[in-house]
């Protein structure tokens, strides 16, 4: 109830306009002047901490948002390889594959794809050359599936084992651990960067407020004379950090944003070839955040600002019972 | 309202400052605090202002005891309590008006329920020039006249004021005095340390005289 009574009562229109620059504040003087707070070091040093904090939320977001689209994309197929070792004729083969699967429920479409194409798959590994014609080169069917009414895989790779001799069926399903593999270490990854970052800035502000208690010990006999009890006074200052972590903040939201915005532009500056961004792309999906990518940086900014406000709270309470 | 049961203090392993002190301030007394440099005045205004724990005895403020009381139970009891530093205790990046206006916005107060009555005060003290000033720029008694407008600003039960007439000329002490006599009759306590026994003849009022830590009720 008290906690309740708290947030009640509490002046969050202090708390918004002490996030306004001093010069927009209200003309009464605030108890606890801003300059005997925090320098511009403060405040350059907590818009670094956003700015890495944004770039590397949005990186994971983005890779994240490719790696569905890839299982997305991969969980809507499934390849049938056909092995030509000890088949006389592998075109007619093909095709008595292709029309056995073009039977089964829940297959919408079946492509053979060309010895051609299946050598164009090996040409990243092995090269173009004219000798892959000669190598027994798996041939592969891709199917694509009805991801609302898909087949019962298991029950198909039996019946075209049964069916047909060398011929097997992949769903895809190492793929796709190994992407959620790959986007989970990126996640576990920036966790920890974030991690490090709010450390970071934790001691940054625990630093700061000591040193603002410090220099402001007069101000504090001052107010607890008058009966200003422990919130009170921790809001006095609280309010101030807020108000930098917010426009601090801001500052590294926006500037991760105009690096996220700017990127592709950069990477053509610095003469990347279509190729690079193709690469990029692949990486991490089309190399630009989209809105809720954005959101995520608004949602650091309002991280940073709640890590100010709990920290210089709580950084000011423990001082001000050690004064106790 | 105020109680002391055998009050004793001592700063570390040094003697004891005060000693078996014991007195009793009733709602609406007007006691002088009295004795030589020393004698632990100060001492006796910090303890009943709660700024200091004593070693040993109780006391009682508010009918609360407040040796054992968490800091937001002395934060609301001194809510209760004016009090007049002999070093005025102003906050320098302040104006005058902010200064005296400090305790009412501690309360929570709304700026335009008590822009008046501080500016009145403030006229009343004789500061009615100097509402916009910073402290740096006012005289000792313009200051000492601030610091007093503070601690009565919000209607307290109980004054303290340590030598409060110290830096004025004798007719702002005069003034000062039935500041504090005007707030008495308003049902205001009041203890005012000083040594001047000029003011404490202007009125007939309880002293209590220390003297060498022991306290006497003349």
């Amino acid at each position: 109830m008290q906690l309740i009574a708290e947030i009640r009562d509490y002046p969050w229109r202090n708390l918004a306009t002490g996030i306004l620059p001093t010069r927009f504040q209200s003309k009464t003087a605030q108890i606890v002047p801003s300059a005997s707070i925090a320098g511009n070091a403060l405040t350059v040093v907590i818009a670094i901490m956003s700015f890495l904090a944004c770039l590397t939320a949005g990186a994971v977001y983005m890779v994240n948002q490719s790696a569905e689209a890839w299982v997305k994309d991969i969980s809507s197929e499934i390849t049938v390889e056909l092995d030509p070792v000890n088949t006389a004729d592998i075109e007619k083969k093909m095709t008595l594959v292709s029309l056995f699967l073009a039977k089964q429920a829940g297959i919408v479409r079946v492509k053979p794809m060309s010895a051609e194409d299946s050598a164009k798959l090996l040409e990243p590994w092995l090269g173009h050359s004219e000798a892959l014609s000669a190598l027994p080169i798996p041939r592969l069917i891709a199917v694509e599936i009805d991801r609302s009414n898909p087949p019962d895989i298991k029950a198909v790779s039996a019946a075209l084992s049964q069916n047909f001799e060398g011929v097997t069926l992949d769903d895809h399903r190492r793929w796709r651990a190994e992407i959620r593999t790959l986007t989970r270490s990126a996640a576990a990854g920036g966790f920890a960067v974030l991690a490090l970052v709010a450390a970071a800035t934790v001691a940054v502000i625990v630093s700061a407020t000591r040193s603002a208690m410090a220099s402001n010990r007069e101000i504090i006999e001052v107010l607890h004379f008058v009966g200003a009890n422990e919130s009170f006074i921790s809001r006095e200052f609280e309010r101030h950090f807020v108000g930098l972590g917010v426009r601090a903040g801001l500052v590294g939201a926006v500037s991760a944003g105009l690096v996220f915005f700017l990127l592709p532009f950069v990477m053509h500056l610095l003469g990347g070839e279509p190729a690079t961004a193709t690469e990029m792309s692949r990486l991490v999906g089309s190399g630009e955040l989209d809105f809720r990518g954005y959101l995520l940086c608004i949602l650091v900014v309002f991280v940073i600002a709640c890590l100010c406000l709990i920290t210089s709270r709580v950084g000011v309470i423990r001082v001000l019972k050690s004064y106790a | 309202m105020i109680r002391f049961e055998n009050v004793g203090l001592r700063y570390g392993s040094g003697p004891e400052i005060l000693r078996d002190v014991t007195f009793h301030v009733l709602p609406g007394s007007f006691h002088f605090l009295t004795g030589p440099s020393g004698a632990g005045k100060t001492t006796l205004l910090r303890l009943l202002f709660m700024s200091l724990r004593p070693t040993r005895g109780l006391i009682f403020v508010f009918g609360e005891n407040v040796t054992d009381l968490s800091a937001a139970g002395r934060s609301e009891l001194r809510r209760r309590i004016g009090i007049v530093f002999q070093d005025f205790r102003l906050l320098e990046h302040l104006t005058t008006w902010e200064n005296v206006a400090l305790p009412l916005r501690v309360m929570g107060k709304r700026e335009s329920d008590y822009r008046e009555d501080v500016t009145d005060l403030l006229r009343w003290v004789g500061l009615g020039d100097r509402i916009d000033s910073y402290p740096e720029i006012l005289s000792g008694g313009e200051k000492q006249r601030a610091a007093i407008a503070r601690a009565v600003i919000g209607r307290p039960e109980l004054l303290l004021a340590d030598e409060p007439t110290g830096n004025v000329d004798p007719v702002i002490a005069d003034r000062l005095l039935r500041l504090f006599v005007e707030l008495n009759r308003l049902g205001t306590s009041v203890i005012i340390a000083t040594h001047d026994y000029g003011l404490m003849d202007q009125l007939d009022a309880p002293r209590l005289v220390l003297y060498e830590g022991h306290l006497e009720i003349r």
